[in-house]
């Protein structure tokens, strides 16, 4: 109340003792300056949404305005299908040219709406799914916009279900794209082909040269290796979701659930279910439903009521008998619902079957061996069952979930017949994320003995201590097997001494200068080196003596993917401070080798260098430790197998070279091992290091048996 | 105080003057101002505003209630597998082929190519009960023709093997008779139905065949990058700078002299450019997959030899020969680890069902098996991967875990117990310390012993901690890699009466094996040689610096071997061993090596001191003395190979602190160090 007061006392004290004159210009002057800041700042909030409202107009139309595009009655019909094509004649692959990317460009033709001479349409303009299809293909890598630089042209004439639009005028409409070209490069997606009576298995429009992707093709008319087997898209995929069921036995092991089953088949199935009684359960559509239920949900089996799809995730096996077409939607319920489809349709090309392995997900019968599909499925294996389940559950969620998926998945399979260097491949495509995690692939995968003949290059890693170096050199050099010698002078604040004081070997040696002072530099994929075998060796052993690093070659050649080394290293787990520890004790086990000397194929210098992941490779360099143990874990990950320790030895430095503090410095050596280790191991993601009991020895290594006699005498000190 | 009023006012005023002309300036620039023509953003498929309203492409009340009589396909004349083979014949023991016999003289390859197939686990000699028949059309010189056989019923179940394209004329109608040919044409082929064969030269190996060329893993330094076939015969390599020739012959013109090698070479370089036209270069094919050459097939017209079940993308590069330039830099720029992969598929894919025509004919066999098999047929990783389909058999498992070959791959282990298998042979006597000795080892998982002598079973066996089984076994050597069904895990400790071993030395071993799953884990060894004064291979006990066999008498392997042992050795070797009964240890070392093409593992043995040679025969307690190694054995047994498989070895695995100076305390395995 006071202060009120007091505003309304200096209130119009302010004003009032101006003169009136300027009391008018100031009131002016000051609505105008609010007017324009009202106005501003509605400008501010307002003007965006007007602009992308247009820019919304823009995009967002409305189906029903599309562009009519009449057809007259006599314009051009393609030609039928050519059974006869196959990429490398019908396809124009010059379109696809060079791609740094090796990825094909789509095109997508604009939307139109076809009208007849008289104005009737020729079809659905599109329908939901292939709307689906065409914005997943316009937002994946594949889309351009560019048609003269697009590979493969996808006109947006929906032809997904020939039931729903006019052949004659289909075909019409297709010869007029732009970029028609008697079809060639052009991409048609099609789902329910055929139609009564007799019910092609591909699409019926003439469509001259251009690529079908279809569902449920035949042997007959699917050209191997030119056309798409697609699956016909189940609309339960998106309605409704299923949890993955795990694997094993189930409470029916045979379930036929598809409805419309001709009268023929339907006697075959029931004939099952009297034979076999309980476990095979022959479901059909319900007749007695009360209004307002979904028939479409709904299964029955005389007055059961089951609901649909979740019925199928009772069954072990689910039959996908064909209708009137091939394909069937009710094989993407099945899958779904991890239950091991039994294909009983003759001479249908399962969906994907360029790609997809359906051995392991399905189980495909002859139409006339339908009576002995219970024993068939009996033989299976329970192993191999649960196996096809979980396949089957996998082949769904990544190529049948969606429209995207399937789109996708179409693309990829023309994509890899175009570039097939940069191709996926069939573990790729048919291995589940889990068998994919866990599985390793040895790039080293051929069992093969390289020939001695060959030898190893030994790379010697220096920095300044040039008269170790030149011992190291002169020991290595003794050794029969070396065919090259690398100096990696890793010193840029001095120069290599002068050839002539280096020591005079049998074999070349080359010096390489780094440009930097980095650890990693001993692994580098050097041009230099020749051989498969490498010794990586540092500038101060010259413990080794010539037999121990031959017979460390040899055992290189017994095991060319593995890292050869010396004294052995284990990783334990720390249960106290639940982490990873390093290990050099006298153990019984070991799980890493030193590279201060060690054999291993040149191929993992190239992976170390190009292929590590994450940052371990800028770690070692930055701590100018560890590089070792990098390099044990990138084998042991990539080859999924354990290290060879060869011979007794123990540690390269002589146990009194140790210096007074040596305790302490190894303790704080050890620290930061070990955390190499823990660090490590969180890049990889896993524990790739495997441990094993056993060392190499040569075959009569400290056998009672004359000394002189034995290929390799001089092994044996610690 | 007048003119202080006067200034607030004003600096209010152009405060908010200033505040107008900031904030609205530039949306009145921008109105005033035509907007710059910004990057255009690729403009996708429209989103649009009706997609929820539209309709489904297939409603659900659609479909035809009762389709009309199901639609048969359109034979067309044409045959598939479904719809021309009958299977109902081959139910019970799975492909059983009856081979017409030839009508006139045969050459020497037919009557050998007989003789393999009549060995082969799918032979039978009644053509009623057999479900292929297979007529044989070999030879493409002598113009030997076989008429129409009498059980040709229009060609059902038949299969028309054509070693060699068109060497016959086609002297009735194949009807529904399979075709096994060399390179078919694609238009020709009936997938899944057809079986494509290679185009074999004409002096293929029988048996055996070259070993694939490849020595090292990786591309050696220098080699040509890519190599081009001679119209003519023989290869060409380009260096990098001719290899933007136009190829297609044009380039060919001036091969010049000394460039050309001769026909017989292998290409040498890292990948081999084959033209897909001409059928002839087919032939060209295999010489690169022998040569570890990566095949680079331009737009082949045939189809690619057994491509129902090979992977060609791991081995091969199929690319469109229009696009010749992009595949020859893609091919430049090629990763090391894709070049390094498909390198060794070449030579995987050749030493498996390429080298020699046997090879080439079991192979179309077990393509057809695997047809008729259905759901327990080779998954495509047994095809695939090293040992190959040939060598893993599917009667064995579908599954890749219970094979000794697929444990990376699958990211499975080996499992941790194994059984022990007890030869009781001539001798007698219930093995009881030895029984105890191996009942001892924590991962013993039970113990089996076969009594193959004409001495009654003892009745009383020792208590141990492990279930005991006795088997009578039928007094043959070669049941001792019978595949028992009893044997319940997948190591076999494999051992003789009068073996002696400890627990430890067995423990150790055992945690070898499990490192080398499908090799042989041994104690004792042998090894080969090539007897230069009797031209032929010989084998000796004696200890040296390397060895290239275990003996069986004492060893750790999987039981899949005596799967393999049993079933996919000819009949003839098996009987060899069963009258030679040292042979057995040199068979099961073939039949090892052979598929995994690597030596077996020594570990130490402690009793080596006491007893000059304990294992090897001869013991005080043996009865009849075994005979000493025999060189007839071995050669015939590398005979029937076609080629020798042993690797020697020149390490023993032992464990990390063996003999080393320090405290036994510290030692896992101190009993193999007890003098």
């Amino acid at each position: 109340m006071c202060a009120s007061v007091k505003y309304n006392i200096r209130g119009p004290a302010l004003i009032p003792r101006m003169k009136t004159k300027h009391r008018i210009y100031y009131i002016t002057l000051f609505s105008i300056v609010l007017l324009g800041l009202i106005a501003t700042g509605m400008f501010q909030f307002w003007p965006h949404s007007i602009e992308s409202s247009n820019d919304w107009n823009v995009e967002k139309r409305s189906v029903r305005d599309v562009p009519v595009v009449r057809l007259p009655a006599d314009s051009p019909i393609p030609e039928r299908g050519d059974l006869s094509c196959r990429m490398h004649t019908c396809f124009d692959v010059y379109r696809c040219g060079f791609n740094p990317k090796n990825k094909i460009k789509v095109y997508i033709y604009a939307l139109k709406k076809y009208v007849d001479d008289f104005g009737v349409p020729v079809s659905n303009t599109i329908s939901r799914e292939y709307n689906e299809l065409l914005t997943a293909i316009s937002d994946s890598d594949y889309y351009t916009d560019d048609i003269s630089r697009a590979c493969l042209f996808v006109p947006s004439i929906d032809v997904l279900n020939q039931n729903t639009l006019r052949i004659k005028e289909t075909a019409q409409a297709l010869a007029q794209l732009s970029r028609w070209d008697r079809g060639t490069n052009h991409l048609l997606f099609n789902m329910l082909p055929g139609g009564p009576p007799d019910y092609n298995t591909a699409l019926d429009v003439p469509r001259d040269r251009a690529l079908l992707a279809g569902g449920g093709f035949s042997t007959w008319t699917y050209r191997q290796g030119y056309d798409v087997s697609i699956p016909v898209y189940s609309p339960l995929s998106a309605e409704v979701d299923l949890p993955e069921k795990g694997p094993g036995p189930r409470r029916y092991f045979l379930l036929s659930s598809q409805v419309g089953l001709h009268p023929e088949y339907r006697e075959d199935v029931e004939a099952l279910q009297v034979k076999h009684g309980e476990s095979v359960l022959v479901l059909d559509k319900c007749t007695n439903l009360s209004e307002g239920v979904l028939s479409v949900r709904k299964r029955c089996h005389k007055h059961q009521v089951f609901d649909y799809p979740q019925v199928l995730q009772e069954a072990t096996f689910c039959v996908v008998l064909r209708g009137a077409q091939l394909g069937q939607a009710v094989l993407s319920d099945v899958l779904q619902a991890g239950c091991v489809p039994v294909v009983i349709a003759d001479s249908y090309i399962l969906p994907f079957s360029e790609v997809l392995d359906w051995k392991r997900a399905s189980v495909v019968v002859p139409e006339e061996k339908m009576s002995d599909v219970y024993s068939i499925l009996q033989s299976i294996p329970q192993r191999q069952i649960e196996e096809m389940q979980r396949q089957a559950r996998w082949f769904w969620e990544a190529y049948f979930q969606s429209i995207k998926a399937i789109a996708l998945a179409t693309l990829q399979i023309i994509n890899d017949r175009i570039y097939p260097y940069a191709a996926i491949s069939y573990e790729e495509w048919n291995d589940p994320p889990a068998v994919k995690w866990g599985s390793v692939s040895n790039p080293l995968f051929l069992p093969l003995i390289p020939p001695q003949s060959q030898g190893f290059t030994a790379i010697v890693l220096t920095y300044d201590r040039v008269e170790s170096l030149f011992r190291v050199i002169t020991e290595v050099s003794k050794v029969p097997s070396l065919s090259k010698l690398l100096v990696v002078w890793n010193n840029q604040n001095k120069n290599p001494p002068e050839d002539s004081l280096w020591p005079k070997i049998r074999v070349p040696l080359k010096v390489v200068r780094t440009a930097e002072n980095k650890l990693s530099n001993r692994f580098f994929p050097y041009d230099e080196i020749e051989t498969e075998a490498v010794l990586a060796i540092d500038d101060d052993i010259i413990m080794l003596t010539s037999d121990e690093l031959q017979f460390g070659y040899e055992v290189w050649r017994e095991f060319p993917d593995r890292l050869v080394g010396y004294p052995g290293r284990l990783h334990l787990w720390d249960h106290e401070m639940n982490k990873w520890k390093y290990e050099s004790e006298w153990t019984n086990e070991v799980s890493m080798v030193l590279t201060g000397a060690a054999f291993y194929h040149k191929y993992f210098n190239y992976l170390y260098t190009y292929k590590m992941p994450g940052d371990i490779k800028n770690w070692v360099d930055a701590h100018m430790n560890c590089e070792d143990i990098a390099m044990n874990f990138l084998v042991a990950n990539v080859t999924g197998k354990a290290v060879i320790k060869v011979t007794p030895r123990k540690k390269f430095k002589c146990p009194e070279c140790t210096a007074i503090d040596g305790l302490s410095l190894d303790q704080t050596h050890m620290v930061e091992r070990s955390e190499c280790i823990n660090k490590f191991a969180s890049v990889f993601g896993t524990m790739p290091l495997k441990v094993v009991e056993h060392r190499a020895d040569p075959v009569l290594y400290k056998d009672d048996f004359p000394e002189k006699l034995k290929s390799f005498p001089n092994i044996g000190s610690l | 105080m007048q003119s202080w009023r006067r200034k607030s006012v004003w600096l209010a005023l152009s405060a908010s003057w200033l505040l107008l002309v900031l904030l609205g300036g530039f949306s009145l620039l921008r109105l005033a101002l035509p907007p710059r023509p910004r990057p255009r953003a690729p403009q996708g498929w429209p989103r649009w505003l009706d997609a929820d309203l539209l309709q489904s492409f297939s409603q659900p009340g659609e479909l035809p209630e009762d389709a009309a009589q199901p639609p048969r396909a359109p034979h067309g004349g044409s045959c598939n597998w479904g719809s021309c083979f009958d299977t109902s014949k081959c139910r019970g023991d799975g492909l059983k082929v009856f081979v017409y016999p030839a009508a006139g003289p045969i050459s020497e390859t037919h009557r050998k190519i007989l003789a393999s197939i009549e060995d082969s686990r799918f032979h039978t000699f009644s053509p009623a009960g057999a479900c292929l028949l297979l007529l044989l059309s070999l030879d493409a010189q002598t113009g030997e023709c076989s008429s129409m056989p009498l059980q040709w019923n229009r060609g059902r179940n038949h299969l028309v093997l054509r070693l060699h394209p068109a060497s016959c004329p086609r002297t009735f109608q194949l009807g529904q008779a399979m075709v096994a040919e060399a390179s078919p044409t694609v238009d020709s082929f009936r997938a899944g139905f057809d079986v494509a064969l290679p185009f074999l030269p004409e002096a293929h190996p029988l048996r055996g065949g070259a070993p694939g060329q490849l020595r090292q893993h990786s591309p050696q330094r220098g080699v040509a990058l890519l190599a081009l076939e001679e119209e003519r015969g023989g290869w060409r390599t380009a260096g990098s700078n001719s290899s933007a020739c136009p190829w297609d012959g044009r380039c060919e013109q001036d091969p010049g002299p000394g460039q050309t090698q001769r026909w017989e070479m292998l290409p040498n370089a890292t990948f081999c450019l084959i033209s897909g036209h001409r059928p002839q270069a087919a032939s060209r094919f295999l010489q690169a997959l022998q040569a570890g050459c990566i095949p680079v097939l331009l737009s082949p017209r045939w189809e690619l030899p057994f491509s129902e079940v090979i992977d060609w993308t791991k081995a091969a590069i199929i690319a469109d020969e229009r696009l010749l330039l992009q595949v020859l830099a893609a091919l430049q720029e090629m990763s090391p680890a894709q070049v390094l992969a498909l390198r060794q598929q070449t030579q995987f894919l050749w030493d498996a069902y390429f080298s020699s025509v046997e090879k080439v004919i079991h192979t179309t066999l077990e393509v057809i098996q695997d047809r008729i098999f259905g759901t327990s047929a080779h998954p495509s990783l047994l095809w695939n991967s090293p040992p190959g389909a040939l060598l893993a058999l599917s009667t064995f498992s579908t599954s890749p875990q219970d094979f000794p070959f697929y444990h990376l791959q699958q990211g499975s282990r080996p499992e941790g117990r194994f059984s022990a298998l007890i030869w009781v042979g001539a001798s007698g006597q219930p093995p009881l310390k030895l029984i105890q000795a191996v009942a001892g080892s924590q991962h013993c998982a039970q113990i089996l012993v076969l009594w193959s002598n004409e001495r009654p079973l003892p009745s009383r066996w020792t208590e141990t901690a492990v279930p005991l089984t006795v088997i009578d076994g039928c007094r043959k050597v070669s049941d001792r890699f019978f595949p028992y069904s009893t044997i319940r895990t997948d190591a076999i400790l494999s051992l003789d009466a009068r073996s002696s071993l400890s627990t430890s030395e067995v423990d150790f071993a055992f945690v070898v094996w499990q490192s080398f799953p499908e090799r042989m884990v041994g104690f004792l060894t042998s090894s080969h040689f090539w007897d230069e004064a009797h031209g032929g291979w010989g084998y000796t006990a004696e200890r040296t610096n390397e060895f290239s066999m275990v003996l069986t008498m004492a060893a750790f392997y999987h039981r899949y071997y005596h799967t393999l042992f049993t079933h996919s050795l000819p009949k003839a070797l098996r009987t060899l061993a069963d009258e030679a009964p040292t042979c057995v240890d040199v068979l099961m070392n073939f039949l090892v090596a052979a598929v995994t093409k690597l030596p077996p593992i020594k570990v130490p043995y402690g009793k080596q001191r006491q007893e000059a040679a304990p294992l090897v025969p001869g013991g005080p307690d043996t009865g009849p003395k075994l005979q000493a190694p025999d060189p007839n054995c071995i050669n015939q047994i590398a005979a029937a190979f076609g080629h020798m498989p042993l690797r020697s070895s020149r390490l023993r695995l032992d464990p990390v602190l063996f003999k080393d100076p320090v405290s036994v305390q510290r030692k896992k395995y101190r009993s193999l160090e007890k003098p």
